[in-house]
């Protein structure tokens, strides 16, 4: 083998790395508006998904949280929703609540990100679960493992009752931190 | 206090409830390469343990202070793997020049690590979890350890296989890949030991 | 000229199989392949990966001095894999949410990197493209079918639709961790046996 210069080695892998960084920047620039209209996208879904009626919504800062307030058409605020998140039974959960204030009822919820077992607490995404939450007054909550009876309880997945009660504290504290900004029954 | 409590649990974490190669699937290439022996198995889960931590602490100063410093997020994984490739080849020499017996027991092995997908799967999880320094290098720890028990293990199990009387179609990769199968599902006993 | 083009191409289909036959390139193998159209978008990622830097580094393979290749190959294929991330989640966000991590990871693939230093190192680049093409479809093929497998048992689908009724009780274990490892040691028994035969 033919003696290499270092001077060519380190030449060599310079100009592939500044290649490199010049073709990702372009690529990067390219790329960033479709991936920042995703999200927001995906987003506005999500907010509107737990708002029902809202018709548009803004993005407030209150107490170091930040809250999605949905306004309906004539312009007056139909709730709040908010992105949660909590420890689950393998990783994090991260869901949107969205909330009536005024009758102190939850109006629903949608997970957003979660790495539950599939087919078990995974299911914590399927309406069957989510619908325990739909029009459920604040408060705390008991898990059951049979159909819910009253209104403070909620149903479990059967096969995954730790999911079921991770999700419903990370409700709970939820709610608790919307009250808490915006001054309770308010 | 309360600090010190959620690094030992995300220590035992790591190891146990999101092993690495059992649970995450990553350095799954070593894992059935070098664990015929248990005492190959051992070298090279200490070797990839050594790398790891070093890993997790290099690449975490990097995307602090000069990815996200100046906001360069499409360079992270060409750096990253620069990274690791160089602190490979460092760690080999310097082993090389400190103690040649150690280096004897790890040597071949080294360059096999930086294709090793755990260490770089672990350098974009610290990112993406949002671990500080020190949660991070305990993070890159306990990876090394947990991918060094199910190696040793599984290295155990395929020594005492070697008496075994397996049908000639599964010999070799099949049965190995069965066997980790089922160490997979024991590791899941594990999941739900406690919640982060 | 043409049959060897054609031989280069075949080797990746069935005799050396990345996966079924020269087990490699596990990690997303196992990892992703949790439904058919995981393991079918897997493959297609990895394969173009494959084929792009196999096209450049034969291409640029007498420029690239001795000492230096495997850095320079990698510094290549982590600029494929960059490029294929951002243009995922640019325009196929869902597929990009669903194979997250693995995406990167394509990076130290070993398939990727022993192309190059076994293939397109040391060849034209009309044989590192039949190559990459035939290697690409092999780990695709291999991939979506252990992907068609796993869903079918697991969840009782196969892309998504719903193949087996009601009736079917869904083994979850499938699309778990455990069921991957299992899968992939009988489909390869399996394929050990077919090529005794043949």
């Amino acid at each position: 083998m033919e003696k290499e210069s270092i001077g060519r080695l380190v030449l060599t892998l310079t100009i592939i790395g500044i290649i490199s960084a010049l073709t990702l920047a372009f690529v990067y620039q390219w790329t960033t508006p479709y991936i920042k209209e995703h999200q927001a996208v995906a987003q506005e879904k999500a907010v509107f998904n737990v708002l029902p009626g809202a018709e548009k919504f803004e993005e407030v800062t209150k107490n170091g949280h930040t809250f999605y307030e949905g306004y309906n058409n004539a312009g007056s605020r139909v709730g709040v929703a908010y992105i949660a998140t909590g420890g689950g039974f393998q990783g994090q959960i991260e869901l949107m609540i969205g909330v009536n204030l005024n009758e102190e009822k939850i109006y629903g919820i949608s997970i957003l990100t979660h790495s539950e077992t599939p087919g078990l607490g995974a299911r914590i995404t399927e309406d069957a679960y989510k619908s325990n939450f739909v029009n459920k007054p604040f408060g705390d909550y008991t898990v059951v493992k049979r159909e819910a009876a009253e209104q403070t309880e909620v149903e479990a997945i059967s096969g995954a009752t730790i999911s079921s009660e991770k999700v419903t504290t990370i409700i709970e504290n939820a709610v608790s931190t919307i009250q808490s900004a915006y001054g309770g029954g308010m | 206090m309360e600090q010190f409590t959620q690094v030992i649990l995300l220590f035992i974490s790591t190891v146990l409830i999101n092993n690495f190669i059992l649970v995450r699937f990553l350095g799954i290439c070593p894992f059935l390469g070098v664990s015929k022996h248990v005492e190959t198995a051992f070298s090279m889960g200490l070797a990839t343990t050594f790398v790891m931590t070093l890993t997790a602490a290099a690449t975490w100063l990097i995307n602090t202070f000069i990815l996200e410093a100046l906001n360069l997020p499409f360079l992270q994984y060409v750096s990253f793997i620069i990274v690791i490739a160089s602190l490979v080849q460092f760690v080999e020499m310097f082993i090389k020049k400190t103690s040649p017996v150690l280096y004897k027991a790890l040597g071949i092995f080294l360059p096999l690590i930086t294709t090793n997908c755990a260490i770089l799967g672990l350098a974009l999880l610290i990112p993406l979890n949002g671990y500080s320094f020190i949660a991070s290098v305990v993070f890159g720890f306990g990876a090394g350890v947990g991918f060094t028990l199910a190696i040793v293990l599984m290295a155990g199990l395929r020594e005492g296989l070697e008496f075994g009387d397996v049908p000639g179609t599964l010999r070799g990769v099949p049965i190995t890949l069965i066997i980790a199968g089922i160490m997979a599902m024991a590791f899941m006993g594990f999941s739900g030991l406690i919640s982060m | 000229m043409a049959s060897q083009l054609l031989d280069d191409f075949k080797n990746g289909l069935w005799n050396e199989n990345p996966i079924f036959r020269l087990v490699i390139g596990m990690c997303p193998t196992l990892a992703v392949t949790n439904t058919t159209e995981n393991g079918l978008a897997m493959g297609i990622a990895t394969s173009f990966v494959l084929i792009s830097s196999e096209i450049v580094i034969s291409l640029i393979k007498k420029l690239i001095p001795k000492n230096v290749r495997i850095p320079s190959y990698i510094l290549i294929i982590a600029t494929f894999v960059t490029f294929t991330d951002y243009f995922l989640k640019a325009f196929y966000p869902g597929i990009a949410a669903s194979l997250s991590l693995f995406i990167p990871l394509i990076v130290v693939n070993c398939l990727i990197l022993g192309r190059q230093e076994a293939f397109a190192s040391r060849n034209p680049v009309h044989r590192a493209i039949a190559d990459g093409l035939g290697m690409g479809i092999g780990f695709t093929w291999a991939l979506t079918l252990l992907g068609a497998v796993r869903e079918l048992f697991g969840m009782g689908s196969i892309f998504g639709f719903q193949i087996l009724g009601a009736w079917y009780k869904p083994m979850i274990i499938m699309v778990l961790p455990a069921g991957a490892f299992i899968t992939l040691g009988i489909l390869v028994g399996i394929m050990n046996l077919i090529s005794r035969e043949g």
